[in-house]
């Protein structure tokens, strides 16, 4: 705690970054923070980000203007950030306020909803790099994203169909009241002149939900006539536009019905099941930005001596690079000099850092953790690893094999027939009656009437609540025709680490072989981040009740091997047996398919770990209820036979593909496909995204590689197989709910359409049935909700 | 005569509502309710301060486009 006398009142405040904070808003009159803060706390700021100006400095080059900033025809720069450390509105505004107030800055706007912020410059006045540090400065944190990114455009397209629809539902709501009198003039006699007025009121509110709201439909239409599909557009377009410029003729000529409400009703209906499709359509994956974000756009160059900071489009096969630790590595290559590890868990879901030295391969997208080297690149940036899994991704996203949906073949058959039964119905009553008018009439009321609302709703409604089921049980599923997919698919294939297991080492087993202070062992591996040192740390935890951590002397860590340091005049040593034999200690010959940890004082071994991947709570119950469902499950995975098979006997799974690189996943789900199946993939590291895109529904965990979330079509949040099931069992329902409601839509035009064919049929009979048949698919749909698990 | 009351209440009352449909699809396209936390918690912090605020933000873009203009004069081509 700091205490500070300001005069007339006490301060307190929980460390040097938070004061400073504290008085950079009081100087630039932004105090009010605090009260709009109200009881809610934030983290502390962080005066490490005294970030060094080198990192800074990033902002201002080249390369990264290129990618992120664009410039306007004013002159002005425009870049769209997302802010790290947003907590609450207070948060938003002060950041808005701070940049308003900054010298140059033109406009910042923050949305409050996902941290992002689009800020305007004059690039003559200020540099990026200063804004970043003075977002920085009041303790947040900021990196750049490219909004042209598929999320940004899938707003758009939402807005525009919201609009649309907001037209369509104004229409028809007005529409409807006018309707309404003119069906109590139907039955009780109206005069003519009442008649035209209620009329042309009907045709001004049609008009533009026929060709604003109703665009889309003839977009749709037109691109199935140039692919020669008939589709669910055609039959909405083609019905629509014939019942509207029929009742035009009627208007004119004064004879006949209107149906100017049909039209705005059937444009409606369908709008409003095609928004809630757009609408659950790829919510916003931010972890995408967040990759492209961080991937390095310089690297330090080293040509004759001078070392230089070059964007890595032009870096050369054969250049030396430098990295520092911390760094992110932009380009693939060979160390040439030193040594330092490597965390790539974002490559391979790997949490071990690996050593790597003199001659090791190093791959791009890892991070250098803890010292300097230097390294020749093996490839330029386009080959580079990191943007060749890019590059994957795109092609294979685009080639992701679609299975149809039921609701799309039913809709092109049943257009096709009636458009037929319309137009033979014409033939046929013109041929009877010789009256070209009745005709008409009676052919477009076949096609008023075969209403395509119902079938148009029947799968948005049950996907949408499916879609919302699923994410209340933590289940995201990105877009809504993947319940069919998914319920369709008798195929699972599973990834190993991180998807049956945790991913993390746990200690299975203790043999101690003398009695030792455990505080020592404590204190030791507390000074570790490697996952072993975490999982005997925490083992230690749940053992003892009272910890306390010695200081040690001359601590020493070797990357992948151990951990020695000297505390109260002991030697104390720890890591695998290698590491403690080099140092002296007798080992023995201690075989097991487990990671071992040997802890020894004094060159004498006093106890050793065994440490495994501990599987998932509730696996085995998950996998055997999902293959109750009829579904066959398969392992695939990177890890040795030996440790494959033995989690596999353990969750119950027989058939096992152990030793597989990540393309040779990707195959071997082409080989379940070749076999005509549909194939869901659930796993969570990069090495997993290639067999992710390749498979028909693509499952990954919430704490996953960004990556393979962002190729993902539905996403586990609480990282439970039992969610898996729970998934299945969902999409099925939904799946049975849609036929459910396509069965209906057709027996109802099994009976509705004869009566029109016949001629039976009058406008409020149409408009009545037509809202009915709508009505009882969206109730069938909500009946998903009902939808029992074993456990809640 | 009762047909031109029946009119001016349908046109009046129509006009009125697309009136307030123009509005609300004039929202909608200038992203105002793109936000939907900034929509209902913005307005806690909505004061005189603000509208400062964005007073100065406009004065600095019209300083701006003044300055670009006196530096960088083109003629018209």
């Amino acid at each position: 705690m700091i205490k500070e006398d300001s005069g007339d009142e006490t301060l307190y405040f929980c460390c040097k970054g938070c004061q400073g904070v504290y008085h950079l808003l009081k100087s630039e009159g932004l105090g009010s923070f605090y009260e709009k803060l109200g009881d809610r706390t934030i983290q502390p700021a962080t005066l490490a980000i005294d970030i060094s100006s080198s990192q800074l400095e990033k902002f201002d080059l080249e390369g990264f203007a290129k990618r992120y900033i664009t410039t306007d025809s004013e002159g002005l720069n425009t870049i769209h950030l997302v802010i790290e450390g947003i907590h609450c509105s207070a948060c938003v505004w002060l950041n808005e306020k701070v940049l308003h107030k900054t010298h140059g800055v033109l406009e910042a706007s923050i949305n409050y909803t996902n941290n992002k912020a689009k800020v305007v410059w004059n690039p003559l006045e200020i540099k990026l790099s200063q804004i970043i540090q003075t977002i920085q400065s009041i303790g947040y944190n900021a990196y750049p994203y490219d909004p042209k990114l598929q999320e940004e455009r899938a707003s758009k397209t939402r807005r525009s169909y919201y609009m649309r629809m907001l037209v369509a539902v104004f229409g028809t709501m007005n529409i409807m009241w006018l309707a309404v009198a003119h069906y109590a003039g139907y039955f009780s006699g109206m005069q003519q002149s009442f008649k035209d007025i209620l009329n042309v009121a009907e045709f001004i509110l049609a008009t533009p939900v026929l060709f604003y709201s109703g665009w889309i439909f003839f977009r749709g239409a037109y691109y199935g006539y140039k692919n020669r599909i008939v589709n669910m557009d055609t039959l909405v377009a083609s019905g629509a536009s014939l019942a509207y410029a029929y009742s035009i003729y009627a208007m004119v000529s004064q004879r006949g019905e209107v149906y100017f409400d049909s039209v705005t009703m059937i444009i409606t209906f369908v709008l409003v099941g095609k928004y809630f499709e757009v609408l659950s359509k790829k919510q916003a994956v931010d972890t995408l930005d967040h990759i492209m974000g961080t991937t390095p756009t310089e690297a330090t160059l080293i040509k004759d001596g001078v070392k230089s900071i070059v964007s890595i489009e032009n870096i050369q096969v054969g250049d030396t690079l430098e990295l520092k630790a911390g760094e992110k590595v932009g380009i693939d290559g060979v160390i040439l000099f030193g040594g330092a590890s490597f965390d790539e868990s974002s490559l391979t879901g790997e949490s071990e850092p690996l050593y790597k030295q003199k001659g090791d391969a190093i791959l791009s997208g890892s991070i250098c953790l803890d010292s300097t080297v230097q390294y020749e690149a093996t490839k330029d940036a386009s080959n580079s690893l990191l943007t060749s899994i890019v590059t994957l991704l795109e092609t294979s996203i685009t080639k992701k094999p679609k299975i149809e949906q039921l609701a799309n073949r039913i809709s092109g058959y049943f257009s096709t027939t009636i458009l037929v039964i319309a137009l033979l119905t014409f033939i046929g009553w013109l041929y009877a009656t010789g009256d070209f008018e009745i005709a008409l009439i009676t052919a477009i009321s076949v096609v008023v009437i075969a209403c395509p609302c119902a079938l148009g709703l029947a799968t948005p409604m049950a996907t949408l609540v499916g879609i919302s089921v699923a994410a209340k049980r933590n289940i995201l599923f990105k877009e809504a025709t993947f319940l069919e997919t998914m319920a369709k698919s008798k195929r699972l294939a599973l990834d190993k680490t991180g998807t049956i297991t945790e991913g993390k080492p746990s200690v299975v087993f203790e043999k101690k072989i003398a009695d030792y202070d455990h505080n020592l062992l404590y204190s030791l591996v507390s000074t570790s981040n490697h996952p072993i040192s975490k999982g005997v740390r925490s083992y230690l935890l749940s053992s003892y009740e009272s910890f306390v951590e010695y200081p040690l002397m001359s601590l020493k860590t070797v990357q992948a091997r151990g951990v020695e340091a000297v505390c109260q005049g002991k030697n104390l040593f720890g890591g695998n047996s290698l590491y403690l034999e080099e140092h002296g200690v007798l080992v023995g010959n201690k075989e097991s398919d487990n990671t071992l940890f040997f802890f020894a004082i004094d060159g004498i071994l006093v106890t050793w770990f065994e440490l495994q991947d501990t599987i998932r709570v509730g696996s085995k119950e998950a996998i055997s209820n999902i293959k109750k469902l009829g579904i066959k499950v398969a392992m695939i995975t990177g890890d040795r036979e030996q440790t494959a098979q033995k989690v596999a006997i353990q969750v119950g799974i027989d058939e096992v593909y152990a030793g597989v690189l990540p393309h040779q996943k990707a195959s071997q789900i082409d080989t379940f496909h070749n076999q005509g199946e549909i194939v869901v993939m659930a796993g969570d590291g990069i090495n997993d995204t290639i067999a992710l895109t390749s498979s028909d529904i693509a499952i990954a965990m919430g704490s996953g590689a960004d990556v393979a979330l962002s190729v993902s079509d539905v996403i586990l949040m609480d990282e439970s197989l039992e969610r898996l099931y729970e998934a299945y069992l969902i999409s099925r329902r939904t799946f049975q709910a849609v036929k459910e409601n396509l069965g209906f839509s057709l027996v109802y035009n099994f009976f509705a359409v004869p009566l029109a064919v016949a001629g039976f049929i009058n406008p409020l009979y149409a408009a009545l049935s037509m809202s009915l048949s709508s009505l009882v698919v969206v109730g069938n749909s909500l009946r998903i909700k009902r939808i029992g698990f074993k456990n809640k | 005569m009762s047909e031109n009351i029946v009119i001016m209440m349908i046109g009046v009352s129509t006009f009125l509502g697309a009136m307030g449909l123009v509005a609300l699809l004039w929202g909608v396209k200038t992203g105002q309710f793109e936000d939907r936390s900034k929509f209902i918690d913005a307005s806690h912090f909505d004061n005189e301060e603000d509208l400062k605020d964005a007073a100065m933000m406009d004065e600095k873009r019209t300083q701006y486009k003044k300055k670009t203009k006196e530096h960088r004069y083109s003629p018209p081509d």
